[in-house]
């Protein structure tokens, strides 16, 4: 072994065991040996590169990129479904929505969280990365109270929060999609990296399009969102009961409805009865309905077609 | 021949921990937001913040961070607009798990962005936005919530549970 070898020894077993430590301490490391000579800038670049993209996860989407994936699967949501253009009824969903926002555990996201009903008679709510959450008309006239509506929006809230959607992403966009990013600050992309960052977007959209419309979240991930319901429920000032009431009116539904929608992509309304009456029955204190509250919800869906 | 290697790691570890024990920079990390005068979103704006802002951490409260910005005005940010930047090592131990990573401040801007929505755009022209776009513009102000909170007695207008 050589002297010139063994000074390479050291960097590179230094090197060696950031790469078992995280992304960003490759990052520093690698920059550490360019600095000091031992690596060349275009083995930097390249190190960087692998790392990120075999530690690709869905952790590592960006906010801002987290809304762009959102606008995108939302525009998709609406080609399936219309958008019921009532203002009321719209700014009445997107106060109640804040108001549950404010008491979320991810309040601020990149471009806030907006709300929408759908134009549909289809009992259904969605909610896309990014804070677009949409609920259908026919969801709406199931709820008795306003008690009720808000534990749907606080379910959905919690799904985003939680960054659910961006977990349907299969790894392998992401792996091509971090292989094509430099660690430049580069905005522009030339046209095939370009076509290359495309392909993977239109990927991810579809893992998260099947996902919301098609398939359902993976059932722990309903559980879990109706677990924050409850809490965003009693921290906001309603009664959680508004779940549990909602869910039993989907108990044993038999209409046409039931094969589509929420019936179709939730697990079964007895199972989530039982988990969410525990999670209530569990907690130290709750508020109670109260008719004010349900006389304005009343008051706003009556104008509802 | 170079050598001191050893020598530049230890100034290098040095640094990494002095850069752990001043004041801590935080970047604004969503399109924007409000700097309050307390820790609730019903609270006054100072002044507004963009992506891409620094601030310096003061204090920490529940959720929410004090912070002071390059302009020296002072005020609360909730701990999910910001994030921690390059060597914070500690953040995820001081219980700001909401906050980007170090990788997500990297990566800002790249990846999936505004040019590869177009870029998707152009290849399906059949989709379309506009919906989308009303809907980011259905904007509810702070006052509007605390007023829909009171009227309807929630929260702390419930007037005890």
């Amino acid at each position: 072994m050589n002297k010139h070898t063994r000074m390479l020894i050291l960097p590179a077993g230094f090197l060696a065991v950031l790469l078992l430590a995280s992304c960003a301490a490759v990052q520093n490391g690698a920059d550490l040996l360019a600095g000091t000579g031992q690596i060349s800038e275009s083995d930097r670049q390249s190190i960087l590169k692998t790392s990120q993209a075999v530690s690709a996860t869905f952790s590592q989407i960006t906010e801002e990129q987290e809304y762009y994936i959102g606008r995108s699967v939302a525009a998709l949501i609406l080609a399936q479904y219309p958008a019921y253009d009532n203002p009321a009824l719209n700014t009445y969903i997107n106060t109640l929505g804040q108001a549950i926002v404010y008491s979320s555990d991810r309040p601020e996201i990149y471009a806030g969280y907006h709300f929408l009903v759908l134009d549909t008679e289809e009992v259904n709510a969605l909610s896309a990365p990014g804070g677009f959450i949409f609920i259908s008309k026919g969801l709406i006239k199931r709820c008795k109270n306003e008690e009720m509506l808000a534990s749907i929006l606080a379910h959905e809230v919690g799904h985003v929060g939680s960054k659910h959607g961006l977990q349907a992403i299969k790894k392998s966009r992401l792996v091509d999609a971090f292989k094509v990013l430099g660690t430049e600050a580069v905005r522009r992309y030339g046209s095939e990296e370009l076509a290359q960052l495309t392909t993977a977007f239109e990927g991810a959209l579809g893992d998260v399009f099947e996902t919301l419309v098609v398939r359902g979240y993976d059932r722990k991930y309903e559980y879990e969102a109706d677990e924050l319901a409850v809490k965003y429920d009693a921290a906001v000032g309603y009664s959680p009961a508004g779940l549990t009431d909602f869910l039993q009116t989907m108990v044993g539904d038999s209409t046409t409805a039931s094969g589509k929608g929420w019936f179709k992509t939730h697990p079964s309304a007895e199972q989530r009865l039982e988990k969410a009456t525990g999670r209530i029955s569990a907690l130290a204190s709750a508020p109670q309905e109260a008719p004010v509250r349900t006389k304005r919800f009343e008051q706003t869906i009556a104008k509802m077609k | 021949m170079k050598r001191p290697i050893p020598l530049t790691l230890s100034i290098c570890l040095l640094i990494l921990i002095v850069s752990l024990l001043v004041a801590e920079t935080l970047t604004v990390k969503v399109q924007s937001t409000s700097l309050r005068n307390s820790p609730k979103f019903y609270a006054p704006a100072v002044q507004s913040l963009n992506a891409g802002d620094k601030v310096e951490k003061i204090a920490e409260q529940s959720g929410w961070v004090q912070v002071k910005t390059a302009g020296g005005a002072v005020g609360w940010v909730h701990s999910s607009a910001v994030a921690v930047p390059k060597f914070d090592l500690m953040a995820s131990s001081k219980g700001l798990k909401t906050q980007a990573s170090a990788d997500e401040v990297a990566l800002a801007g790249k990846g999936f962005n505004k040019q590869v929505e177009e870029s998707y755009r152009a290849k399906h022209k059949d989709v379309s936005f506009v919906w989308v776009d009303k809907m980011l513009q259905i904007k509810i102000a702070a006052a509007q919530v605390e007023e829909f909170m009171k009227k309807g007695r929630l929260g702390e207008f419930g007037g005890g549970r």
